[in-house]
């Protein structure tokens, strides 16, 4: 017989013994709160509440990623070069950040532990802090580019910078203040679905339908030097995969409580992300492309409220205001899950607790790298003259960059035997994981090297 | 300790383990809390990892001179 271990119970605030077990935690008892309803609707065949209780992390990954700069950079792809070529290639690189999440969610649910913690464990402090560095580094500037984002849409409502910093860390100290993942997730799915937006901003501009369906053969091919268009793919792919986005949903999948068994259901909600995100993107694009017969006005007054005005002035009232409120949405969400994104990251190298389940008392490191995080960048925009376009402009390329390791490490911890069991990588998988990573490694070194002889003089642009 | 006080001890110990039994054994943060052991990568793995970290690096600090460079 075992000895049984005196713990502290949860809910009396007393120690007990339990015989057997393990010991118990604030963080067990909540999440197991949330695990008995999943058994509960599970046991009863209750298939729709079901996918509600466990659909999140892959929605709110995808649309997180549907952020300020990503909008901006789709609808500046609209601007500059119409809808033909982005309105087939922003679905073809959804999927690629589908296959990408799915090994994300399914390492999640099935070691129960974050991405940041296994590749430091697994594969050595060096490659864990490596990744934690890059992930800290990108979601900083990423998080600086969201409040610009957000300042832009305020701009619209002729709402200053103190403004757009007072939201965003508002909503961060609110969703932050309930000691529950659940709570946290369904805030911001919430909040996220006002990504939506971007679909009504599209609907307002009148698109011809025939134009947008003949779209998909990829024609005409984006004009003007070769520089421009390794920017334009190296943007979009950082506006599409992120490093942020591996750490959250495989960290949230394991806080949510997600379990081999969810998978399926972890694979509905990631494919559901991905579409919404992939319409809600096009969305953003088409609304855009009707700046195109204006030469794409707007675009350089972007530091101002240069988008939704020019918008204003070309398809009416309506759909600037859409979009600025769809920009300041998007800002919002984005801040909420990449700071959610570094907390994790920050408890789980340092090898504290690294729950939205636990308080803040006994997950303290994990609560002031997501509130630090916030209010570092909400500090730069505050800065008077700070480069805040060219920081915006600047973050999807830097996170294309330094994507391909995190994506190595994301594969070879989907294929790890010992950890993942029976659930490893299909060979299908694997093809398209690497295939995936050659991809965005290549446009991102090739537009950093072209960049970087342009800048030295030692090619013309 | 007095009976009443008991019997609500043996009622929230009940509840308690009746939630606890949703979570699987490896979800308990006692559990997760203990480190996975670490892998045997090959030195070619090794070698290959630290070159594509190499190459990042690089390509990052042409990204970020090109971006400061662009603000003048």
């Amino acid at each position: 017989m075992s000895t049984p271990e005196v713990t502290a119970s949860p809910l009396l605030g007393q120690p007990r013994a339990r015989v057997g077990g393990p010991q118990i935690t604030d963080e067990d008892i909540a999440r197991s709160r949330d695990r008995s309803r999943v058994h509960h609707a599970r046991h009863h065949s209750k298939r729709w509440r079901l996918l509600w209780l466990l659909v999140g992390p892959g929605i709110l990954a995808m649309l997180g990623e549907n952020d300020g700069p990503s909008m901006i950079a789709y609808a500046a792809d609209g601007a500059q070069y119409g809808l033909g070529f982005f309105v087939p290639f922003i679905p073809i690189l959804f999927a690629m950040a589908y296959v990408c999440q799915e090994m994300c969610m399914r390492v999640g649910a099935v070691t129960h532990r974050g991405y940041g913690e296994l590749v430091l464990q697994r594969y050595g402090r060096v490659w864990g802090w490596f990744g934690a560095g890059d992930l800290t580094l990108t979601n900083l500037v990423t998080l600086v580019a969201e409040f610009v984002a957000i300042r832009v849409g305020l701009a619209y409502f002729h709402l200053g910078a103190g403004v757009a910093v007072a939201l965003g860390l508002a909503l961060v100290a609110f969703t932050l203040s309930g000691g529950r993942y659940w709570r946290w997730e369904r805030i911001v799915l919430g909040l996220a679905l006002f990504n939506g937006l971007f679909l009504l901003a599209a609907i307002l501009v009148k698109p011809h339908f025939g134009a947008v369906a003949g779209s998909f053969d990829f024609s005409p091919f984006p004009g003007g030097s070769f520089n421009t268009l390794l920017l334009l793919l190296a943007s979009t792919i950082g506006a599409t995969v992120t490093p942020w986005m591996i750490f959250f949903q495989q960290s949230a999948s394991a806080d949510k409580g997600m379990t081999p068994r969810d998978v399926k259901h972890g694979r509905y909600d990631t494919a559901a992300g991905a579409v919404l995100a992939a319409i809600f993107g096009i969305g953003a694009l088409i609304a855009g492309a009707a700046l195109l017969s204006h030469g794409g006005a707007g675009i350089e007054g972007f530091a101002g409220a240069g988008f939704p005005e020019a918008l204003s002035h070309v398809a009416g009232g309506a759909v600037g205001t859409v979009f600025a409120l769809g920009l300041i949405e998007a800002g919002a969400v984005a801040i909420l899950t990449i700071s959610a994104s570094t907390a994790y990251a920050a408890g789980e190298c340092v090898g504290v607790s690294h729950s939205f389940n636990s308080s803040p008392r006994n997950a303290g490191v994990f609560y002031a790298a997501n509130a630090g995080i916030a209010l570092l960048a909400a500090a730069v925009i505050l800065i008077p003259g700070a480069p805040l376009l060219s920081i915006a402009l600047n973050a999807n390329v830097l996170a294309t960059v330094l994507l391909p390791v995190s994506l190595v490490f994301m594969v070879m911890l989907a294929n790890d035997r010992g950890l993942m069991g029976e659930w490893t990588n299909k060979r299908s998988t694997n093809a398209i994981g690497i295939a995936v990573i050659a991809f965005v490694g290549l446009c991102g070194a090739a537009y950093g090297i072209d960049s970087f002889l342009q800048a030295i003089h030692l090619v013309g642009s | 300790m007095s009976t009443i006080q008991e019997r609500d001890l043996q009622r929230q110990e009940r509840f308690e383990d009746e939630l606890i039994m949703h979570l699987e054994r490896d979800q308990f943060v006692a559990e997760t809390s203990r480190p996975v052991p670490p892998a045997e990568l090959s030195t070619r793995a090794k070698a290959g990892l630290w070159a594509l970290r190499i190459f990042v690096v690089i390509v990052s600090l042409m990204v970020i001179y090109t971006f400061i460079d662009q603000l003048h």
